[in-house]
């Protein structure tokens, strides 16, 4: 009837006629798009890798103030923190003591009890029970972490105090005990897979040698596992270091290095909950706001060289069941 | 003999992998059973009279009348309580008991003379009153029974003089009757210990029933009413019962706690039989009633959560957690896309995927510093808007948070689907961005829920992030996404370690953190269970 929608008919039969012929304003047409989209969606993507530099960026720029004013090295190896003093001293090396401290406490409850979970998961169990199991790993990994310490403050203290006699239930043991817990979902997910990654040969060709399970387990499984193991311990081990609302609320909270230093029922303070506690009364500007600044530069640094030593573990790890 | 060695290794093993998945379960049920039952405490409790004056009073909520009613009955049983503590406390205070009779005797004189009695009989009648004054002050000043008993009843001879009915004098007698009621029995020299035992019980008893009738009204509102729970009024009739005392039994010992009966203070007295007739009385005088406070989770929360619920907390968690995914969600789908459908293993894409662990490795805290840097003291101000921590502020951060998490199940999601249904739909002419909208995308869309539910519980439950960026614990309902608001999360810290109100009331304490815990536990439940479907229909294909 009217013009337009002749000339479109006319397209459409055109098109059913030549379906694949594209006229050069077309073609370029298509091509700048399909581009155009991928440069956009490129960007999208690039999102995380924006993020983690605006990270660095910002949370370093805000710290390099207490360069001016202190110096790097007293920081690092100094014990005394006492910012409100005159002149106040940041030395944070019992501090950084304390989160170490409580991490390989708690690496050492949650390593052992995450190997044998996931051996348990991946040889020894019918599919049945793992499919109860694992909602439960689950639901461990998602209780969120102020759940954790308000468990640790107000009904473990107590019960560590009174069972065991303790001048404080809020003290290393109390922070180990629940970081333990919190690492335990990610060190057993991450072991299972690459323990049962490996495949049945190797296991089989052990037990054709008359091996017992466990030792298939202890001898060929794990030691051919053990980059993805590795891997699951330092995942674990970051968890455990950057958390901060259990060793807020949990480890008492006292900057001191325990003495003796196997005494685990004193109370320590970790890098994350000097950030958290002191963050909020401390004006903007000041050396106490740049020290407490570096120390989340120390604990990026950390973590983020953790996080490269786990990649390559787990790189190392997919090559060799590659191999397999 | 090796090989059963080996054998019972071996077994060993088995058992204990075994009790390792087992003590896993057990620090579930640990850590959520006391917690979940605790908190429930919150919402189904008994509640007492007192209970429903306070939803009258501070909510508006309930039937005025039948309230009203309620309170008269309970009333009726709580004065006789309050009326035994006035007449002993009378019969005790021995300086008011003397003021008193002064003042009798001193007035009795103007009501003579008011009367036109003067002369000899004026004389008489005030030598009378002068004596029985003079009396009542010895006796209320001396130590011996035998002397009180003789002025006691010197004194209540006059009862029956017809010359002093119906006057002022009258007055004389009830003092003296309660005087001796009230020490009767008693241990004279422990009179003054009785004021200060009294001072505690009416305290406890205001603790259970609110201020006394007639008493000003307290401006506090956790002042303003009594026990208002079963459990709560139990806790403080034990106090009644019992006096806790910390002793040292032996030196280097910690102290022990030793508990006497109440009653004992006050062997011998009218009020000796109180704490027992509290007892026996309490249900009339608070009626409790088996309650079910489901507004518990709209209510606004009085003095530090000493009363009220956690509306606004939930309101808080809700604003940041969909603003948060408001921004992760489009953000983590397109990245994820584009990781699968269009990279190839270039160096770019290894160091998005590089770039993404790290940012899941990154801790907690450290996004809390970058959000108060970069959001809080650098983007808001470079818009002109307040530099302060803000529900926006707190979003973005966490955004940023779960972006990983985002990413990381969309792609398991879109990478899930399988290859045939893409290479269908590129045959029959689609285009490749066609393909994804109309194919691989509703295809995937079950994992990719999965992801975001995962992500919005994650967001739901963390705290450190929005400690500087946006989280308060106490404060007004936002108005805008620029105002910071109360959480769920930084008011279950709150009021675990940083409030002494919250100490008092435990059952808050617990139905606050039980509030988000079973949030994110039924948004969890609800990704397991959608992942659970997905993973049917694969293996049905």
């Amino acid at each position: 009837m009217d013009k337009g929608n002749s000339t479109l008919t006319l397209k459409r039969t055109a098109g059913t006629f030549r379906p694949l012929a594209l006229t050069p304003s077309e073609d370029l047409k298509g091509y700048i798009l399909a581009h155009l989209g991928r440069a956009v969606l490129f960007l999208i993507a690039c999102t995380s890798v924006i993020a983690i530099f605006l990270i660095f960026l910002f949370v370093i720029r805000e710290s390099v103030g207490f360069l001016q004013t202190e110096s790097l090295w007293g920081y690092l190896s100094k014990t005394g923190w006492y910012p409100q003093a005159e002149p106040a001293k940041f030395g944070s090396v019992a501090i950084i003591a304390g989160s170490l401290y409580v991490t390989a406490a708690s690496l050492a409850f949650a390593v052992p009890i995450g190997i044998l979970a996931a051996a348990f998961l991946s040889d020894i169990v019918s599919f049945r029970i793992r499919a109860v199991v694992k909602p439960v790993i689950e639901l461990l990994a998602a209780i969120p972490s102020v759940a954790y310490g308000f468990f640790a403050v107000l009904i473990l203290a107590p019960f560590l105090q009174k069972k065991f006699g303790f001048p404080t239930g809020t003290n290393a043991l109390n922070a180990s005990i629940i970081l333990a817990v919190m690492a335990l979902p990610t060190i057993i997910s991450v072991a299972e897979d690459s323990i049962s990654a490996l495949g049945r040969e190797l296991r089989e060709a052990s037990y054709s040698l008359g091996a017992t399970r466990m030792e298939t387990m202890f001898k060929v499984v794990i030691p051919a596992a053990h980059s993805g193991i590795i891997a699951a311990v330092v995942l674990g081990m970051m968890r455990a270091i950057g958390e901060t609302m259990v060793v807020w609320m949990a480890s008492g909270n006292a900057a001191q290095i325990p003495h003796p230093w196997w005494d685990i029922s004193q109370s320590v303070r970790t890098m994350t909950a000097t950030i958290a506690g002191e963050m909020g009364e401390t004006p903007k500007d000041t050396s106490h706001y740049y020290a407490l600044f570096m120390m989340g530069v120390l604990l990026l640094v950390l973590t983020f060289s953790l996080n490269i030593v786990s990649e390559y573990f787990l790189s190392r790890a997919k090559k060799a069941t590659g191999r397999a | 003999m090796k090989l059963a060695g080996r054998m019972i290794l071996d077994k060993t093993f088995t058992t204990l992998t075994a009790l390792s998945v087992l003590l896993l379960s057990v620090i579930l049920l640990v850590v959520l059973g006391p917690m979940i039952y605790r908190g429930s405490g919150a919402v189904i409790f008994r509640g007492t009279v007192e209970f429903r004056k306070m939803q009258m009073g501070l909510f508006e909520r309930g039937d005025a009348e039948a309230l009203d009613a309620e309170i008269a009955q309970a009333q009726e049983v709580r004065d006789a309580v309050y009326r035994q503590i006035d007449e002993f406390r009378q019969g005790i205070d021995t300086e008011e008991l003397n003021e008193k009779a002064r003042k009798i005797h001193r007035e009795f004189g103007g009501e003579l003379r008011s009367n036109g009695i003067t002369g000899d009989e004026y004389s008489e009648l005030r030598s009378l009153t002068k004596d029985i004054r003079d009396k009542l002050e010895e006796a209320s000043e001396s130590q011996d029974k035998a002397l009180i008993r003789r002025n006691i009843e010197d004194v209540l001879e006059h009862q029956d003089d017809d010359r002093l009915k119906g006057t002022l004098a009258a007055g004389f007698f009830p003092l003296a009757a309660n005087f001796s009621k009230a020490v009767e029995n008693a241990d004279l020299a422990k009179l003054s210990q009785y004021t200060e035992a009294i001072e505690q019980v009416e305290d406890i008893l205001r603790q259970l029933f609110g201020p006394k009738p007639g008493e000003p009204t307290p401006a506090l509102a956790r002042m303003r009413y009594g026990a208002t729970r079963c459990d709560q009024a139990q806790i403080l009739l034990g106090k009644l019962l019992w006096i806790e005392k910390w002793v040292q039994t032996e030196p280097g010992k910690p102290l022990e706690k030793i508990k006497t009966p109440r009653s004992e203070q006050f062997a011998g007295t009218p009020l000796e039989s109180l704490p027992g007739f509290v007892e026996k009385n309490l249900a009339k005088m608070l009626r409790p009633r088996l309650t079910f406070y489901w507004q518990y989770f709209i209510d606004d929360s009085y003095n530090s959560h000493y009363f009220g619920g956690v509306g606004p907390e939930i309101l808080g968690t809700l604003l940041i957690t969909v603003l948060g995914m408001l921004f992760a969600i489009p953000l983590g789908l397109v990245s994820a896309a584009y990781l699968v459908e269009c990279a190839s293993d270039n160096l770019a894409v290894k160091i998005i995927r590089m770039c993404i662990n790290s940012l899941a490795g990154v801790p907690s805290i450290v996004f809390g510093l970058f959000g108060l840097a970069f959001f809080v003291l650098y983007l808001l101000p470079t818009f002109g808007l307040p530099s302060q921590g803000c529900i926006l502020a707190a979003s973005l951060t966490l955004a940023i948070l779960t972006l990983p998490v985002m990413i990381r199940a969309s792609e398991e999601a879109i990478r899930s689907v399988p290859q045939t249904y893409k290479e269908a739909s590129l045959a029959l002419g689609a285009s490749r961005f066609r393909t994804f909208v109309t194919v691989t995308l509703p295809a995937a869309l079950p994992g990719i829920l999965t992801g975001i539910i995962l992500s919005l519980s994650r967001i739901a439950g963390e705290t450190a992030p929005i400690l500087f960026t946006g989280a308060v614990a106490l404060g007004p309902v936002p108005k805008s996404v620029f105002q910071p608001t109360r959480t769920l999360s930084y008011g279950s810290y709150d009021m675990a370690v940083g409030d002494r109100v919250a100490m008092m009331v435990p059952h808050n304490q617990y139905g606050m953190v039980v509030t988000l815990v079973v949030l994110i536990l039924l948004l969890n439940g609800m990704a397991i269970m959608l992942r659970g479907r997905v993973f049917k229909k694969l293996q049905g294909r």
